[in-house]
């Protein structure tokens, strides 16, 4: 994996601003319009190798392909990350059952932590007006139909995961990148879905371990650095109604790593980066749970870096919690120092500011300066793009008083 | 003057969230549509009870009427001066805040179109000699605040009137010879507004985005030439203020507080020592937004002026995500540790009302400020 050897590398979460002609694409597919497969991947694959080169051009290191290949067919998309999934697993059955906003909220009592439904999360129940009123801006965009697992559990997308390698080497080759990074939903968050089929939450979480395996596999043999993105394993603490206690949901976190853990089980661990975040929505985050009481949970799994907010207002002052934290010495950082969260694009020198915090504290060959989520869907793409040159120029500042 | 003698005080900078109904017999009365007179004075004088009390509620120590009355900061300004006549226009203003960002930004604001004001869309054109008309509406405002204040214990009670050169924004001028004998025409038009605020016993908040955001509307500008344009403008405003003890003054300054990207606003360290010349004794600045956030350092090269304090904008109206206290507190001692704690009251980027995505953020994040100045408070003076 690369580090920050004579300046701090540059990194991002991941989703990048889809173009238009591959948004209308996957418009069509979804309503089921007929689409060449050829000429769709081609469309694809131009996109791919555009948006490679952007990211190289503009002081991107460690590019990633945008998330091109899972579907988006709308601008405004907050989901596409985890949803794509539901077109790579077998024994899913779509729309079939009430979605995770209809069914009934779950309590869950103190040592039996157990998640509710997306529409009654604490911050959605607290701030309820404003998550209800359309002008709030609190919007992820489209909610389709949702999963229900309803047979066994296995990875069907092999295709799409060759192809998704394929279109980002080549666009690798052609910029000249060295070094790239493909995401892939964690199981924990994959397995938040309806489930009829196995008899407990912990057999369908590991059923998507076993399945998820497949593609972590083929992403790390393909020499790229795999980024598994696990918002659940923080933003689960909203979905837990009431608030638990902390050690019951650092408990129930634990299990959710430990599937983690098992699916990535002999895969070069510095191959593996990990992301965490609070969820990308718009909302107050007023019921984030606490870095300090989650990183002990991240930092069990067996990732050589870890990826986390540390660019909106909720989560920025805990830079301060890295002061006590353990993190073994050949570990990275990929703290978020330009976000999604607002339109405003930072500044370079605030992009500096939090990068240096953060480097005087685990050591500047530790830090990647990466986001906060993935931009493409949650802002504009001319926001995305001028926040990305604000993260590259803030890198190349931060590194001049580093190294001098 | 109010300090933070003991403890970190706490305030904002201006508008704040305004039930429907009275917002639309705002609109309604602005454009001469239809509207029950004694309705509208007796919910607004009950609208801004209600909404001191949620200040106080929330923690704000320096409370105002939440400009309620006003369809907004600098519009309200149409009704209270005459020598201007209405053309009709678009709605679009003389000038707009986001002419530079737009010479960058082109897609994005076609996408995320600005909204429109309350106000008709005319154009004011200043036709003949301007003057003060305003005296009704302002002994209204006045008159509510007063009535609001009565029976709540706050440390100080300000109320905000806008300035001349962001009046300039939206009336064109056909009557005086020139940019500068037009400035100072509103001005002294102005000064009515400002000397009854601070007779009728308020600290007076002086809105002047224009000192910064003038910046954004002129995009071919240079950087002197800018100086020199702000200065005039400056010079204009203290002409207004003749008279007006500067403690009884605060001056609020911001870069325009639409959402988008803000890539190119002036950096405070270009315009910091227009701002001082400004004759105030308290200077509200944004500061916690990500284009200017890191501007806390200029304070480590450049002095307030004697017995001044500072407000910088601890929690924002750029993002709908609650500040964390820690990062209030964090703010706030950054500041502390630069000008004197006892210099430093918490406030907010610009007036959050209309500004958030709803009204209970807008509380949300005052109860955050109140706790972060409570947090910053232990750590300064080591109690609470």
């Amino acid at each position: 994996m690369r580090v920050s050897r004579d300046h701090i590398a540059t990194s991002h979460v991941g989703s990048l601003p889809r173009p238009d002609g591959l948004i209308a694409a996957y418009h069509a597919i979804e309503a089921g319009e007929p689409m060449d497969e050829q000429v769709f991947q081609r469309t694809l694959g131009a996109a791919v190798a555009e948006v490679v080169q952007r990211q190289h051009d503009i002081g991107i290191h460690i590019p990633g392909d945008g998330e091109f290949g899972k579907p988006m067919a709308q601008r405004v998309q907050y989901g596409a990350w985890w949803r794509y999934s539901w077109q790579r697993l077998s024994g899913l059955e779509i729309g079939s059952a009430p979605g995770p906003f209809d069914t009934t909220p779950r309590r869950s009592r103190p040592g039996e932590v157990v998640l509710t439904t997306f529409g009654d999360r604490r911050d959605r129940s607290r701030f309820a007006e404003a998550y209800a009123d359309p002008e709030s801006g609190i919007t992820t965009g489209p909610r389709p139909p949702a999963p229900v697992c309803v047979a066994p559990i296995s990875y069907t997308g092999h295709a799409a995961i060759k192809a998704d390698i394929a279109n980002f080497k080549a666009a690798m080759q052609a910029a000249g990148a060295a070094d790239g990074f493909m995401s892939s939903v964690a199981p924990g968050s994959a397995a938040r879905i309806g489930n009829v089929y196995y008899k407990t939450d912990e057999e369908l979480l590991y059923a998507c371990a076993d399945a998820m395996r497949e593609e972590y596999k083929a992403i790390v043999e393909a020499e790229l650095t795999l980024q598994i993105d696990d918002p659940a394993i923080a933003e689960n603490w909203d979905m837990v109604n009431p608030e638990p206690a902390v050690a019951d949901y650092q408990k129930f976190a634990m299990v959710r790593v430990e599937a983690l853990n098992h699916a990535i089980r002999g895969l070069p661990q510095d191959r593996i980066r990990f992301h965490l975040c609070w969820g990308s929505w718009h909302g107050p985050h007023m019921t984030d749970i606490p870095m300090r009481d989650i990183i002990g949970v991240m930092l069990a799994i067996n990732a050589q870096a870890y990826s986390f907010e540390a660019g909106n207002v909720r989560h920025e002052h805990e830079w301060k919690v890295w002061q006590d934290a353990r993190l073994p010495d050949d570990k990275l950082i990929l703290p978020g120092v330009v976000s999604h969260a607002t339109n405003v694009v930072e500044h370079v020198e605030l992009v500096a500011e939090r990068i240096l915090r953060f480097a005087n504290i685990v050591g500047r060959n530790r830090v990647i300066a990466s986001t906060d989520c993935g931009l493409g869907g949650r802002v504009h793409p001319q926001i995305a793009w001028a926040k990305l040159e604000a993260l590259a120029q803030g890198a190349a500042l931060a590194s001049r008083q580093l190294w001098g | 003057m109010l300090y933070s003698t003991d403890r970190i005080l706490t305030t904002h900078a201006g508008a704040l969230p305004r039930p429907s109904e009275l917002t639309e017999m705002v609109a309604a009365k602005a454009n001469d549509l239809p509207y029950d007179a004694a309705t509208l004075d007796e919910a607004l004088r009950s609208a801004v009870a209600d909404v001191v009390r949620h200040q106080t509620d929330c923690g704000i120590d320096c409370v105002n009427d939440g400009e309620l009355s006003k369809t907004n900061f600098t519009d309200y300004v149409r009704w209270r001066i005459a020598g201007y006549e209405t053309r009709p226009s678009s709605g679009a203003r003389r000038l707009s805040i986001t002419a530079r960002d737009e010479t960058k930004f082109a897609g994005y604001f076609e996408a995320n179109p600005r909204r429109w004001s309350l106000s008709p869309r005319t154009m004011p054109v200043c036709v003949s000699e301007l003057r003060y008309v305003g005296q009704a509406d302002l002994a209204r405002d006045l008159g509510n605040f007063k009535a609001a204040l009565a029976g709540v214990n706050v440390a100080g009670a300000f109320l905000p009137a806008n300035t001349p050169g962001t009046i300039e924004h939206w009336m064109l001028n056909e009557y005086y010879k020139d940019d500068e004998a037009f400035v100072f025409a509103i001005a002294d038009a102005m000064h009515e507004e400002y000397q009854a605020i601070v007779d009728a016993g308020f600290l007076l908040q002086i809105d002047d985005p224009d000192l910064p955001d003038g910046w954004n509307c002129l995009p071919a500008i240079t950087l002197p030439e800018y100086r020199k344009y702000a200065a005039m403008r400056v010079d204009a405003l203290n002409h207004a203020l003749r008279g007006i003890p500067r403690e009884k003054v605060r001056l609020h300054v911001c870069w325009g507080s639409h959402h988008g990207p803000h890539h190119d606003d002036i950096p405070l360290k270009d315009i910091i020592d227009l701002i001082f010349r400004v004759n105030a004794g308290s200077f509200s600045i944004e500061a916690s937004n990500p284009c200017h956030e890191h501007e806390w350092r200029v304070f480590e090269d450049v002095k307030l002026p004697e017995g001044a304090t500072l407000i910088p904008g601890v929690v924002g109206h750029c993002t709908d995500f609650i500040e964390h206290p820690d990062l209030v507190a964090e703010r706030l001692v950054r500041y502390a540790n630069l000008v004197g704690r006892e210099n430093v009251l918490a406030g907010t980027d610009c007036g959050l009302g209309p500004r958030v995505g709803h009204p209970s953020i807008c509380w949300a994040k005052f109860t955050a400020m109140a706790e972060g100045a409570r947090r910053a408070t232990k750590t300064l003076w080591g109690r609470f």
